[in-house]
C-alpha cells in the first residue's frame, strides 16, 4: 500500500538525518523539531543542533538563489550604561579578520562567490544576511561558521571601525533631523529599560570601546545556543544539513548570562520637550507606550495605526495633508519588540504651520478613535494593505529568510507572520476602540516638538558666490 | 532639443514575465517621454501632471481613488523620470480585474480637476522644502544641476521651489493631452498572470488612451564638465559632509561600456572595491564609499559618493582624486579583472530572481535605448572583457582632469581647505543649500 505524502516526507527526513548524524561532531548532531506551513505553497523545517543552534530550512526552487541568515539573540537591550552601541559596533567587526582569514578576506571571498552580504542590529537582535547564487552556498557556510567562532580583534581594526561607526552616527543622527529627534523621543520616553538608548550607541561610548569590551561581548553572546540559522531558497536539504552539522558542530555551547531586564515603570504623566533643529519645517513626534510584539493587544494596535496613518486614504493623512494642508508627511509605527515599547507618530508640518497646530489635529483624531467605532470598511482596507505588504516581503528568498528569522528570534515562532494576519482579521471595531483607550492616552505619551533653529539665518539671502580660481 | 510629431506610431508593446511564486501581479503602464517634455521655465510640469492623473482618475476624488486602491490590496504610484512617465504598482492577484479598472481610469479618464491641481501644487512645494532636510538629496540635486548645466538631464524632474509655484492648471491639462498618447504606451506585467491575460488587460487599457503620439524629443548627448570644478552647497551646523565627484561616463551603446562597467566594479562597485578599501576599511573616513555608472537614453556621468566628517572632507577628496588618477594611469590588474568578472557573473542571479526584476530589465531596454538583447547578453559580454579592453575603457572614458566635485557642508568650516586640496582647481562656487528659495525671495 502506498504511503501518504506526509509519511513519505517524514521517512525521507529521518533517513537524511541518520546519514548526516552518522559522522557528525557531537555538537553537530541534528534533531528535527517540526515542519510548519509557511503560506499556501511552502513549509519550513525546524531543527536544532546538539550544541543549541537553531536551524530553519525552507526549500523553494523558484529562483536559483539561496538566502543564508544568522540571527543572534543579542541587541542593544543587552548592553550596559557606558557601553551602548556595542552590539552594533560588533556587527561591523564581524566583517574583519578571523583565525583562518586575513582582514578583508571574508568580504572578498563572499563577493567573488557573487554574494550580497549585509547585517543589521536593533534593540532585540543582530542579524547577518547573505544572498548567494545556488551553487555558492557551500562557500558561505564555512566562512560564516569561521567568523562566528574564530574572530580576531586587533586595535587598528577596532579603531578604524569605531571611526566608521562614528561616521554612520553622524549620517543617521547628528546631521539628520529625524534620526536625532527619534533618539530624543526614546531617551525621554524610557527611564529604566534598555530601550532608552539608541542601537547605534552614544558617541562617547562608541569612541571609548576597547578590544577587551569587544572580546568579552563576543565570547558571551556569539554562541550556537544564542543563534538561529535560516536557509531559504534553491537548496538540497541533505547537503545543507551536512555542511551545517560539520561546520557548526564543533562550536561549544556558551553559558548565557541571565538577562538583567529592568522593566519600565508605568508612565503616569505626559513628558513634553521642544527642541530647535536646523530644519525647514516644524515636526511633531509622539511616542505612546505600546505593548510588546507578542502581546494579545499588539495586532489590534498595529491595525489601528494603519487606519490612522497607513497610506493616503488613512484618517490622519486625509486630515493633515489633504484637507487642512498643515502637513507634508504623516507616519505611524508600532515597535515590533520583545518588551513594551512605543507607538510612534511622526508628522512634518508645512511651511508656516507649527507643531502645536499638528498636535491639536492629531488629538482630535485620537479622541475620535477612542470615542467612536472604526467602520468595517476602514478595517478591511487596513487588512488588505497589511496582506499586500506581507506578500511583497516574501517575493525573494532573502525576504522569506528575514521574515522567518525575525519571528523566530522575537517570538520563538518562525512562521507566525501568517498567523498575525489571521489574528488581525479577527480584530473587531470594539478591539480597536479598546486599545485606543488603553494605549493612546495623554498620560502615557512623550511629545517632541521640533522647531526651526535660528542658525538658518546664518545664511544671508543670495549669498552664493561664483569665482574663477587660478590653477594651482 | 528638438520636438517632432510622430507619424503612424506603433501599437503598444506588452512585456510579460509570469511567476506563481506569490499571488501578486505588478503592472507598469509607461509613456515613453518624461520630464524632458517640461516646457522652458515650467520644470516639474510632467511630474505634476502624472500625479494629477493618479489623483483624479475616473472623475473620482483623490480620497476615493486611494480608498479604492487600498481596498483591493494594491498600490499605485507615478514615477516620472527624464525619459518616461510610469504608472506602476502591485496588487494581490485576486483583485487584478478591479485593479486594471483603476489603472484605466487613471491613465485615460482623469478629470484633472483644478481643485486637486492646486492641492497637489501646494503639496509638491512642501515636499521640495522637506527634501532640504536630507543632505544626500541636496547633494544629488546640485550634482545633477551642475553636471548637466543647461542640458535637459540637469532639470529636476520634480521641479524647483521657483518653478513649481508658477505651474498653471491649464498647462497641466494641455500637457496631459500632449504626452498621454497610445503611440507612446508600453505595458509590463509580472507575477501571477499569464501572457493572454496580460494582453487582454493591456488592450483594454490601450483602447481608451487617446491615439497618436507625443512629440518626439531629440536630446543631444550631454557635454560633461571641463576642468576641475568645486561646488560647495552651504548648510549650517553640518558635522559631516556629503561629497559627490563626477566625470564623463558612458552609455550601454558605447562599445566599451561593459569593459568600463567591469573596471568600475574594481574601482568602486563593491564592498571590497579599491575605493571602499582605502576610504572606509583603512581609514574609517566614511560609512559609504562607492562609484556608480548609471544609464539613460544619453550618456550619464560616473559618480562617486562618500560622506566623511567635516575634518576629513579635504583629505578624503584628495585621496579620491589620487585613486581616480591611479585607476586611469595604471588600470586594473588581471587578478582584479578575474575577481570582478566572477562577482558580476555570479551576482547576476539577483538581478533576475523575481518576475518583476526580469520585466524591469526588458522595460529598461526599450526606455533607455539599450542595445538589443543588452540584458540577455550581459553575462557573455562581461565574460568576454579582456584586461586590455577594461584598461583602455578607463583611460579613454574617465578624465580625472575634468571633475565636478559637489560638497554639502558648512562652508565656513571647510570651504578654504577644500579649495586648497584640489589640484588644478579652475572654478569654485558656493550655493546656499536653499538657494532656490532665496533666488525666489530676490525676484
Amino acid at each position: 500500500m502506498p504511503q501518504s505524502p506526509e509519511l513519505d516526507a517524514d521517512f525521507t527526513r529521518e533517513s537524511l538525518l541518520e546519514q548526516v548524524n552518522l559522522d557528525a561532531p557531537e555538537g553537530g548532531k541534528i534533531k528535527f523539531l517540526e515542519c510548519l506551513p509557511f503560506g499556501k505553497a511552502l513549509t519550513v523545517d525546524r531543527y536544532q543542533l546538539a550544541n543549541g543552534l537553531m536551524l530553519l530550512l525552507i526549500e523553494d526552487h523558484e529562483a536559483p538563489v539561496v538566502a543564508y541568515h544568522t540571527w543572534f539573540n543579542v541587541g542593544s537591550r543587552h548592553e550596559q550604561v557606558g557601553k551602548t552601541g556595542l552590539s552594533h559596533l560588533f556587527e561591523h567587526l564581524m566583517f574583519n579578520e578571523s583565525e583562518n582569514l586575513p582582514a578583508g578576506e571574508f568580504d572578498r571571498k563572499m563577493e567573488e562567490a557573487g554574494a550580497e552580504v549585509n547585517a543589521s542590529t536593533w534593540l532585540d537582535w543582530t542579524q547577518y544576511s547573505s544572498s548567494l547564487p545556488k551553487g555558492q552556498l557551500l562557500t558561505a557556510i564555512p566562512l560564516e561558521a569561521e567568523r562566528m567562532a574564530h574572530l580576531v580583534l586587533k586595535p587598528p581594526q577596532l579603531n578604524s571601525e569605531k571611526e566608521v561607526v562614528a561616521n554612520e552616527r553622524r549620517f543617521r543622527v547628528e546631521d539628520d533631523v529625524d534620526g536625532a529627534v527619534n533618539e530624543l523621543l526614546w531617551a525621554t520616553a524610557f527611564t529604566e529599560h534598555a530601550y532608552r538608548w539608541p542601537t547605534i550607541g552614544w558617541m562617547a561610548d562608541i569612541e571609548g570601546f576597547t578590544t577587551e569590551d569587544c572580546l568579552g561581548f563576543y565570547r558571551t553572546y556569539y554562541a550556537p545556543n544564542n543563534a538561529t540559522l535560516v536557509v531559504a531558497g534553491d537548496i538540497e536539504p541533505i547537503v545543507v544539513l551536512r555542511a551545517i552539522s560539520q561546520n557548526y558542530g564543533p562550536m561549544p555551547r556558551a553559558v548565557l548570562p541571565l538577562e538583567d531586564v529592568r522593566p519600565e515603570p508605568p508612565q503616569t504623566s505626559e513628558r513634553r520637550i521642544s527642541v530647535e533643529k536646523p530644519t525647514q519645517t516644524e515636526k511633531l513626534v509622539l511616542g505612546y507606550k505600546s505593548p510588546a510584539f507578542g502581546d494579545f493587544d499588539y495586532p489590534a494596535l498595529s491595525l489601528l495605526g494603519e487606519v490612522l496613518a497607513g497610506g493616503r486614504a488613512s484618517r490622519l493623512y486625509r486630515r493633515l495633508v489633504r484637507e487642512l494642508e498643515l502637513a507634508s508627511e504623516v507616519r505611524i509605527s508600532v515597535g515590533p519588540f520583545r518588551d513594551p515599547s512605543l507607538f510612534e507618530l511622526y508628522v512634518s508640518a508645512r511651511e508656516g504651520h507649527t507643531a502645536e497646530e499638528l498636535l491639536a489635529v492629531v488629538e482630535e483624531e485620537l479622541l475620535r478613535v477612542r470615542e467612536q467605532p472604526v467602520a468595517q470598511e476602514e478595517m478591511d482596507r487596513a487588512l488588505a494593505r497589511n496582506e499586500l505588504s506581507l506578500l511583497a516581503s516574501l517575493e525573494t528568498a532573502d525576504g522569506k529568510a528575514s521574515t522567518l528569522g525575525f519571528y523566530e528570534t522575537v517570538l520563538g515562532q518562525p512562521t507566525s507572520a501568517f498567523e498575525r494576519l489571521a489574528m488581525e482579521r479577527k480584530v473587531s471595531s470594539s478591539d480597536l476602540r479598546r486599545v485606543a483607550r488603553r494605549y493612546l492616552v495623554d498620560t502615557q505619551r512623550t511629545v517632541v516638538l521640533v522647531v526651526k533653529d535660528d542658525d538658518d539665518d546664518d545664511l544671508e539671502p543670495n549669498s552664493s558666490s561664483d569665482s574663477d580660481v587660478e590653477a594651482a | 532639443m528638438n520636438q517632432t510629431l510622430q507619424a503612424n506610431p506603433p501599437e503598444p508593446r506588452v512585456l510579460v514575465e509570469t511567476s506563481r511564486a506569490v499571488p501578486l501581479v505588478t503592472l507598469s503602464v509607461t509613456f515613453t517621454q518624461g520630464s524632458v517634455l517640461d516646457p522652458e521655465g515650467l520644470l516639474g510640469l510632467t511630474r505634476l501632471t502624472g500625479r494629477l492623473m493618479r489623483r483624479t482618475g475616473g472623475g473620482l476624488s483623490a480620497d476615493q481613488i486611494d480608498t479604492r486602491i487600498d481596498t483591493l490590496g494594491a498600490s499605485l504610484g507615478v514615477d516620472v523620470t527624464h525619459s518616461a512617465i510610469s504608472f506602476q504598482g502591485t496588487c494581490i492577484s485576486r483583485s487584478i480585474e478591479g485593479y486594471v479598472d483603476v489603472v484605466k481610469d487613471v491613465v485615460a479618464k482623469a478629470s484633472l480637476s483644478e481643485h486637486e491641481f492646486n492641492k497637489l501644487k501646494s503639496e509638491s512645494q512642501a515636499e521640495l522644502l522637506s527634501m532640504l532636510d536630507s543632505d544626500q538629496s541636496v547633494a544629488r540635486h546640485w550634482f545633477r544641476r551642475e553636471m548637466f548645466a543647461d542640458h535637459p538631464y540637469g532639470r529636476p524632474t520634480g521641479g524647483t521651489l521657483v518653478s513649481v509655484p508658477k505651474l498653471q492648471h491649464g498647462a497641466a491639462v494641455e500637457h496631459a493631452k500632449r504626452t498621454i498618447r497610445r503611440g507612446n504606451l508600453l505595458f509590463a506585467f509580472a507575477g501571477d498572470i499569464n501572457p493572454e491575460q496580460a494582453q487582454r488587460f493591456a488592450a483594454d487599457i490601450a483602447a481608451v488612451v487617446p491615439s497618436g503620439a507625443s512629440p518626439e524629443v531629440e536630446i543631444d548627448e550631454p557635454r560633461f564638465v571641463s576642468g576641475r570644478q568645486l561646488v560647495v552647497v552651504d548648510k549650517p551646523d553640518r558635522t559631516q559632509t556629503q561629497i559627490l565627484i563626477g566625470t564623463r561616463g558612458s552609455h550601454p551603446k558605447d562599445a566599451d561600456h561593459t569593459a568600463l562597467h567591469v573596471a568600475n566594479t574594481v574601482f568602486g562597485g563593491t564592498f571590497t572595491s579599491r575605493l571602499m578599501h582605502e576610504v572606509r576599511s583603512k581609514r574609517g573616513w566614511s560609512y559609504g564609499a562607492s562609484s556608480h555608472l548609471a544609464y539613460d537614453r544619453r550618456r550619464q556621468p560616473l559618480s562617486i559618493l562618500t560622506f566623511p566628517k567635516a575634518e576629513d572632507a579635504a583629505p578624503c577628496i584628495e585621496l579620491q582624486i589620487q585613486l581616480l588618477e591611479q585607476w586611469c594611469e595604471a588600470g586594473i590588474t588581471q587578478t582584479e579583472l578575474d575577481w570582478a568578472k566572477n562577482y558580476l557573473i555570479r551576482s547576476h542571479a539577483f538581478s533576475v530572481d523575481t518576475a518583476s526584476k526580469r520585466v524591469s530589465q526588458k522595460l529598461d531596454e526599450v526606455l533607455y535605448d539599450l542595445p538589443k538583447g543588452y540584458h540577455e547578453e550581459y553575462l557573455a559580454n562581461v565574460q568576454a572583457v579582456t584586461l586590455e579592453q577594461a584598461n583602455q575603457a578607463v583611460a579613454e572614458r574617465i578624465s580625472p582632469k575634468d571633475l565636478l566635485i559637489v560638497v554639502v557642508c558648512t562652508e565656513k568650516l571647510v570651504g578654504a581647505q577644500l579649495q586648497a586640496i584640489v589640484p588644478n582647481l579652475e572654478h569654485y562656487k558656493v550655493i546656499p543649500f536653499n538657494g532656490e528659495v532665496q533666488t525666489e525671495t530676490k525676484t
